[in-house]
């Protein structure tokens, strides 16, 4: 590894933000492509954080300043890209489901998954059945996420999964929910594709549904 | 500017007001001076006589200004230097300041490996010097038994000469009488380098312990006398039981307990002014159905609350007791009530909590207790820091950052605190499904996997070069002393 690619890592590691737009600019500098910038630096960084994290060494607020430092450098990336070309693994259009205001949830889901190199949408809180079509048609997005804290405002994850399949949408996307009262059970009775009961969890399931592992 | 702003910089409860403790002290005092105990040591009632106490044969009456005297000098700071002057390991004794152990000469133990109950054997001494050095909030070392498989007079000499390669943090130490008490020094003094760095740098206290109600026995005051003589930081701890060798009322055994305690104090202090003096008592009640000195009874934490205010009323430093059951295995109670009496001995401010550790009423020592109560302390001492409130902390900039709706899990304010949130080893978090995914391990299970962890792969730092031969021969000299 080269050692640009090495203090690229270093700095996602240790949450670096300040130098990342200047250590990715040198890497473009040095004649590193983007693609090779996100494999050889921001990845494994991002790897390694995920490591220390299940091992309980690194904590959440930690792994929010490592994916915002990554982001960082893809800010810087992205601009350079050719059109169609793409640094990310796959995009996330996410909210929490309409009636419900709860997003601390939904907002970590998204952080973790920026982290492992997902593009996230994020339609905010209260979303209706018809915003999450809207988006879906508008951002084409590879998954949907739905997020509850209520078993009252869960039913609407089932409602919004009728919504897609009425606007034929259903099968251009995979659709995960999550929050304290979802079950796998009730994953499989409202047709989602998954669900996982932690963040770490759905980054997880979100690289299994987008043929990732 | 502040001024005149009122800070409570930690948590701590009173329980007796300063009424209530000058009344005990001049209780204390009457009893000395009034009632007398028995001194079952010749050279303690020379000692004692000639400095104005009455001795008629075996009974000495200490007269209140002798008990003043000696709390004058007796320091209530002071430092126990860890055997390597490690910074990290070292405890200063001060106001507002407990630190946890182990307690001694338990006959049984939990075998740390398979959970049974057996005898204490030689090997075990030196598990728990390790343990005791690998968990973080243990400060102390004590060896939670009595060794049972060698020369019965030598119990305490191998004890200590297997616990100090083991461990460089302070130990307390017990001894029978006065020979092995010379063993123990010999080996302290070697790894200080001599008895005078011994005496700027003590590595070790020394535990007597006087019975009740008000009896010193010879021995303890041999090992008291040889402890005082060669300057080591000692601790006069009774045993008084309420209801059967004390008062069934809270406030006399306060009274008898201080009285015991304190007469150790007076002959400490007439020996060597200003010797490091720990005042002691496990306080507890007699349970009145199985006639056993309760270990996990509410009155211990209440009763040892009482004595650690009434030490610190004096300007004393306190021996005091918590973390352990009087359940026979690792189980709820176990937990519940050496949790408590942690937390309890923590918020009370005793300075050295011993016993941790300690279960079935003090019959058997279990390192699997000692590795769930390290829970139990760095629980309590989370607690203790109590809140902080200054611009920072009551962090209105990043709450008018963040604004209605949003979250604070990015905000550089949480990344500079959220360490300070306590972080549970053994306590379990977990999500449902991934706790079952991992076994679904109970804290029992947690507690049994995190010994043998520490048993199988920590390694304490070693005694310097040439110690670990000289502490062979002090052993090898008793072994031909008690042959003869």
């Amino acid at each position: 590894m080269s050692d640009i690619l090495e203090k690229i890592s270093k700095a996602v590691i240790e949450g670096d933000e300040d130098s990342m737009a200047d250590l990715t600019r040198a890497a473009l500098d040095e004649g590193l492509s983007a693609k090779e910038i996100l494999q050889g630096g921001l990845m494994p960084g991002m790897d390694h954080v995920g490591v220390e994290f299940k091992a309980g060494r690194m904590f959440v607020p930690e792994v929010l300043l490592s994916a915002r430092t990554m982001k960082g450098s893809m800010k810087v990336l992205e601009p350079l890209l050719a059109a169609g070309e793409s640094i990310t693994v796959g995009k996330v259009a996410m909210g929490t489901v309409e009636g419900d205001l709860h997003d601390i949830g939904k907002n970590l889901v998204g952080m973790m998954m920026e982290g492992a190199g997902f593009k996230i949408v994020d339609l905010g809180s209260d979303v209706s059945p018809d915003a999450f079509v809207e988006a879906v048609k508008k951002d084409k997005p590879d998954i949907v996420g739905m997020s509850a804290l209520l078993t009252t405002t869960m039913r609407n994850m089932g409602r919004t999964i009728d919504a897609l399949k009425e606007a034929g949408l259903r099968d251009q996307v995979k659709v995960m929910i999550g929050g304290a009262p979802v079950t796998a059970d009730f994953a499989e009775q409202i047709g989602a594709d998954g669900t996982a009961s932690s963040a770490p969890a759905a980054v997880d399931l979100a690289k299994e549904l987008m043929g990732l592992t | 500017m502040r001024v005149n702003y009122q800070t409570n910089a930690g948590t701590q409860f009173r329980l007796l007001s300063d009424d209530q403790l000058e009344e005990i002290f001049q209780a204390v005092l009457k009893v000395l001076e009034e009632i007398g105990l028995d001194v079952h040591n010749e050279e303690a009632r020379q000692i004692l006589g000639q400095n104005g106490a009455s001795v008629d044969e075996l009974r000495v009456h200490i007269p209140s200004y002798m008990v003043k005297q000696a709390l004058s000098t007796a320091p209530r700071s002071f430092t126990i230097w860890s055997r390597d002057g490690d910074p990290e390991k070292n405890i200063h004794i001060g106001a507002g300041r407990p630190y946890y152990g182990p307690g001694p000469t338990c006959p049984n133990f939990l075998d740390p490996y398979t959970g049974q109950q057996r005898k204490y054997l030689l090997k075990d001494a030196s598990l728990v010097a390790k343990v005791c050095d690998a968990l973080p909030n243990i400060d102390f070392c004590e060896s939670l038994g009595t060794i049972s498989d060698v020369h019965p007079s030598l119990g305490a000499t191998y004890e200590f000469a297997e616990m100090f390669p083991n461990t460089s943090k302070p130990i307390v130490a017990w001894s029978y009488d006065w020979e092995d008490g010379e063993d123990i020094h010999k080996m302290a003094v070697a790894a200080a380098g001599g008895q005078k760095a011994f005496e700027k740098r003590p590595n070790y206290v020394h535990y007597c312990e006087p019975l009740s109600p008000l009896v010193s026995s010879e021995e303890a005051l041999n090992k008291l006398i040889f402890a005082a003589r060669h300057r080591v930081p000692l601790i006069f701890t009774p045993c008084p039981s309420a209801g059967g060798t004390a008062p069934s009322t809270m406030a006399g055994v306060l009274t008898q307990a201080a009285a015991e305690s304190w007469m150790g104090l007076v002959i400490a202090q007439l020996i060597v002014p200003g010797l490091p003096f720990f005042m002691g008592g496990v306080v507890s009640i007699m349970d009145m159905q199985y006639a056993v000195l309760a270990y996990g009874a509410p009155e211990l934490s209440l009763l040892q609350a009482g004595l650690t205010e009434l030490a610190h009323y004096v300007g004393l430093p306190l021996w005091t007791t918590g973390g352990c059951t009087d359940s026979k295995v690792i189980d709820e109670q176990a937990a519940l009530e050496g949790a408590l009496s942690v937390f309890f001995a923590g918020l009370s401010g005793g300075d050295l909590c011993h016993d941790v550790g300690y279960i079935g009423s003090g019959m058997t020592g279990s390192l699997q207790q000692l590795v769930m109560m390290n829970e139990a302390i760095g629980f309590t001492k989370r607690i203790r820091q109590g809140i902080e409130v200054t611009p920072e902390t009551l962090a209105v900039d990043v709450i008018h950052d963040v604004g209605p709706g949003g979250h604070f899990l990015g905000e550089k304010h949480t990344l500079r605190h959220f360490r300070e949130f306590w972080s549970p080893e053994l306590m379990d978090r977990n999500k449902v499904d991934d706790w079952e995914a991992a076994g679904s391990k109970t804290l029992g299970d947690r507690v049994q996997e995190k010994l043998v962890e520490i048993l199988d792969t920590y390694q304490p730092p070693a005694l310097p070069e040439g110690i670990p031969a000289q502490i062979a021969e002090i052993v090898a000299e008793a072994e031909t002393r008690v042959a003869e």
